[in-house]
């Protein structure tokens, strides 16, 4: 890049030297001169102006100039409200205007305390009002969502949570209605803001307009701790405050890491923290009676039972992880079994391939890029949601972004993951539409791939992908795993013993199974494991099916009661903080105790986690030998009917199933298809249709056509097709 | 899902554009001729057409006066009582005509024939007060020519 012309910019009588074009409000900063603001926020894309509250004298100019909507230009003379008595009047007056319709209903207000416009009024605002007429009222709060809550009265239209739905999410959910002093900030009818991004506008209302419903006079902002983490619901890890209130969770924040997440957050990461007090939630020892009766046991009395169980199974011990463990954690209990146990036979989600590394880079390249591909079934946004708005503004920026699966810019069967890539590697067999995809690719600088689902060979195939495509400085692979820390996990494991170990044996009896976490025990692989074993060790954090088989439960921790590392899809090691202590001991300190009865030292803090607040991102690995992919699985063959490829939702998931203001957002019991098959059969979008799977199975689902979906595919939630094939017959109601 | 004859109409007018949401407003104007009002429906329905979201075009649609978001009735009068109209009178206008037809503005009478609206600058500043009796100009119009433009309605 060519370096930017510097100008000369006078803010308040102070000269800098400035880069041409930086906004006026950034350059005020430089000098040290804050300029008051509202509606600018440059996340949010272009400046708007609606506010005024910026007001600043321009020289030249005679009248009073909105500088968040300008940038700097050599010569150019600004006087903000600190030099100019005009400019400062102004800001008075833009601020006694938007107050004439205010509440200050500051006293119950939960923003009060931590609100800009508390904040710049008492600064810059005028001491009185001279308003004495009946102010503008509306019904107040009204949920735009069972998580949101929207109290008109306070808005000052500022137009921030609109410009997030339209220009950051592009969800075009929350919009303002009328126009000028009419306008209101709404959702279509009374449908709630039903989006996966929804809650960031609470953050970026600058009054307490749009404010977490599950917040609401929970907490004063000088009564609270802000305890600075990571959140471990997925694998991208962005950075976050929890806030506490006498050691409960009270919400989430973010905590803007510019290269990971650009200071978004999901819905799920914003407000899963209430499955802390879930009702199921398992708080002491459990240890099985009868067939499927459990009896509570003291600490102690369960590390003596586990200690036995497993010292007998000693050789023969599985560890299923979720992949949602601290590194510590799954270290603790790899060494437990690897060295201790002389087991090496473990389920352990995405155990990436290291080639993966040689194309590493940071989270914000991918804005950066001149195409991006996504490759794989499952969609981006329910795997690892803050990507799917890095790619968004990448197509904004300008970028090319060819998404390439069954709903796809490419539609493909599915499935086909591996074999696009493939084609894409070695384009001389391939057809011609991947054929010119690859000379696009092979053309291009900034590449950014992303590879979204199809974890049967651990990477290899994207890694090999990368490679042909000579992926250098610029651009970057994105393997995303299924599993938060399935990538911290997977290198634990590793570290304790001898490479990646064995896979659980196919059949006869084995010792002793551990089940890690709640995810493990979903796993139907685990569940069928279980029967095979002769002592089942659970740790969850709820009772359900995969407690019932356990011969001995412990209490689980969630990611906000732990303290430890874990690795995000990039690769990036970062630090998760005890934001409130655990009611029991966690789960590295039972299996020091376990591992002290055996004889083995599985210290409970090995390593010493990182202090950095805002973790950097590891240079790239060097190419190593790459090991060759595994062969494409075979296509799923023509059957009769409809295709049908199945997605893990978001908002499934052990700890988010427990919310209950959630639940608005869980995957519909719905079935997607393409408008070709819905013409064929005459159904439209809400109407009931019985879906048959080729055992027989039937289920009525409601039908959704989706225009990009391809022919002769159908998609559902993948809780919602229980018991379905590959194939399946559809038919209206 | 057979495609609906709006749907087919707004492709048409959005592939005169370079970028389809463009076509929002012919598109509106489309779905309010086929349904008489822009319903949640006939909303769902061009959102569906343009890739874009009911709440979007409700949005754009709400901007507007031109736009109907209630049901109308068969004829509409709308009195423009921007300020150069008021200069001259307009609130009178608007008076007769609500009490001719027994509704405020904004309603719609009960036999469904005639909705009253106030609306914003026609354009007719100098002739004011200007009423657009279904689309077509009256200038200027003063409170005592209310009862006639009724009867013409009415009758024809
Ligand atoms: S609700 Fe908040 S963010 Fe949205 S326009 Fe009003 S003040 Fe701004
Ligand atoms: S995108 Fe992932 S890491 Fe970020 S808040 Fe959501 S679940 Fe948490
Ligand atoms: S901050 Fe400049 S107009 Fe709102
Ligand atoms: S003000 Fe009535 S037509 Fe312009």
């Amino acid at each position: 890049m060519s370096t930017p012309e510097l100008v000369t910019v006078t803010v308040d009588d102070r000269e800098i030297r400035i880069p041409k074009g930086t906004g006026l409000i950034e350059t005020a900063l430089a000098c040290g001169v804050e300029i008051p603001v509202f509606c600018y926020e440059p996340r949010l894309g272009a400046p708007v102006g609606a506010c005024r509250m910026c007001l600043c004298e321009v020289e030249g100019m005679p009248k009073l100039q909105a500088a968040c909507t300008m940038t700097a230009q050599d010569a150019l003379v600004l006087r903000t409200a600190q030099t100019s008595e005009k400019a400062a009047e102004g800001q008075r007056a833009i601020l006694e205007f938007i107050l004439l319709n205010h509440p200050l209903d500051c006293p119950d207000c939960d923003k009060g305390g931590e609100c800009p416009l508390q904040d710049l009024t008492f600064r810059w605002g005028p001491g009185n009002t001279r308003m004495h007429f009946p102010k503008r009222t509306f019904d107040k709060p009204i949920p735009i969502s069972p998580v949101i809550s929207l109290d008109r009265e306070r808005c000052i239209l500022c137009y921030r949570c609109t410009r997030f739905s339209e220009g950051v999410a592009e969800d075009m959910q929350l919009v303002a209605r009328n126009r000028g002093a009419q306008s209101i900030i709404a959702t279509f009818e009374d449908e709630p803001y039903r989006a996966h991004f929804s809650g960031n506008v609470t953050e970026l209302c600058p009054v307490g307009a749009l404010l977490p419903a599950t917040y609401r006079f929970r907490a004063r902002p000088w009564e609270i701790d802000n305890v600075p983490t990571v959140c471990g619901l997925c694998p991208v890890g962005c950075n976050v405050w929890a806030t506490t209130r006498e050691g409960k969770v009270a919400r989430i924040l973010s905590r803007n890491h510019p290269e990971v997440d650009d200071g978004w957050l999901c819905d799920k990461g914003r407000f899963t923290f209430d499955h802390l007090r879930a009702d199921d939630r398992i708080k002491q020892p459990l240890k099985r009676v009868r067939r499927r009766g459990f009896d509570p046991v003291a600490w102690e009395e369960a590390a003596e039972e586990a200690a036995r169980g497993l010292g007998e199974a000693e050789g023969s011990v599985v560890v299923a992880f979720s992949g949602g463990e601290t590194n510590e954690q799954a270290g603790a209990l790899a060494r437990l079994a690897r060295q201790g146990l002389g087991s090496n036979a473990a389920i352990v989600p995405d155990d990436l391939d290291p080639a993966v590394d040689g194309f590493r880079a940071p989270l914000a390249a991918i804005r950066d890029a001149e195409v991006c591909v996504v490759l794989g079934d499952e969609p981006v946004v329910d795997r690892a949601p803050v990507v799917d708005l890095w790619l968004r503004a990448a197509r904004r920026a300008g970028a090319d972004v060819i998404t390439i699966h069954p709903a796809g810019s490419i539609g493909v069967s599915p499935g086909s993951a591996a074999h696009v890539a493939r084609s894409l590697a070695e384009p001389g067999t391939a057809p011609p539409e991947f054929r010119e995809l690859a000379d696009q690719l092979r053309d291009t600088q900034r590449v950014a791939l992303v590879w979204s689902g199809d974890d049967h060979d651990r990477g290899r195939r994207a890694a090999a992908l990368a490679a042909a495509l000579g992926l250098g400085e610029g651009s970057g692979l994105y393997v995303l795993p299924r599993t938060p820390n399935g990538r911290g996990v997977s290198s634990a494991w590793r570290a304790a013993g001898e490479g990646r170990g064995e896979e659980p044996p196919e059949d006869g009896e084995i010792g002793a199974l551990i089940v890690s976490g709640d995810e493990a025990g979903y796993d139907p692989r685990v569940a069928r494991l279980s029967e095979r074993a002769r002592f089942v060790l659970t740790t969850a954090m709820f009772m359900g099916d995969h407690t019932l088989w356990s011969h001995l439960v412990l209490p689980g921790t969630s990611y906000l009661e732990r303290d430890g590392t874990v690795v995000n899809l990039e690769g990036r090691a970062q630090r998760q903080r005890r934001a409130v202590d655990p009611p029991f001991p966690d789960e590295l300190e039972f299996f020091a105790e376990v591992g002290e009865r055996l004889g083995l030292p599985v210290s409970p803090r090995p390593d010493e986690p990182s202090p950095a607040l805002q973790a950097e991102l590891p240079p790239r690995s060097r190419p190593g030998a790459l090991s060759e992919p595994a062969p494409p699985p075979s296509p799923n063959g023509t059957g009769p009917g409809l295709e049908l490829v199945t997605y893990r939702s978001l908002f499934s998931g052990p700890g988010v199933e427990r919310v209950e203001p959630l639940a608005f957002q869980r995957p519909r019991a719905e079935l997607e298809l393409s408008f070709a098959d819905a013409d064929d059969r005459g159904i439209s979008t809400g109407d009931a249709v019985l879906v048959v799977g080729a055992d027989g199975v039937g289920r009525e689902l409601t039908a959704r056509v989706n225009r990009r979906l391809r022919a002769g595919v159908v998609r559902v939630a993948d809780e919602h097709a229980d018991g379905f094939a590959r194939h399946v017959e559809v038919g209206k109601v | 899902m057979p495609e609906s004859d709006l749907y087919r109409e707004i492709q048409r007018v959005a592939d005169r554009y370079p970028v389809r949401r463009s076509a929002i407003m012919p598109a509106l104007h489309l779905a309010q001729g086929k349904h008489g009002w822009l319903s949640p429906d006939a909303l769902r329905e061009v959102a569906d057409a343009l890739d874009l979201s009911p709440a979007y075009c409700q949005a754009v649609a709400s901007f507007y006066d031109m736009y109907h978001l209630e049901p109308v009735g068969r004829h509409t009068v709308e009195v423009c009582t921007n300020i150069s109209c008021a200069l001259v009178g307009a609130q009178q206008v608007l008076e007769a005509f609500e009490e001719e037809l027994g509704v405020h503005a904004g309603e719609t009478t009960e036999d469904g024939e005639i909705t009253l609206r106030t609306i914003e600058c026609l354009g007719g500043c100098g002739w004011g007060t200007v009423v657009a009796v279904d689309h077509r100009y009256r200038e200027p119009v003063k409170p005592e020519d209310v009862p006639g433009i009724l009867e013409e309605l009415r009758g024809g």
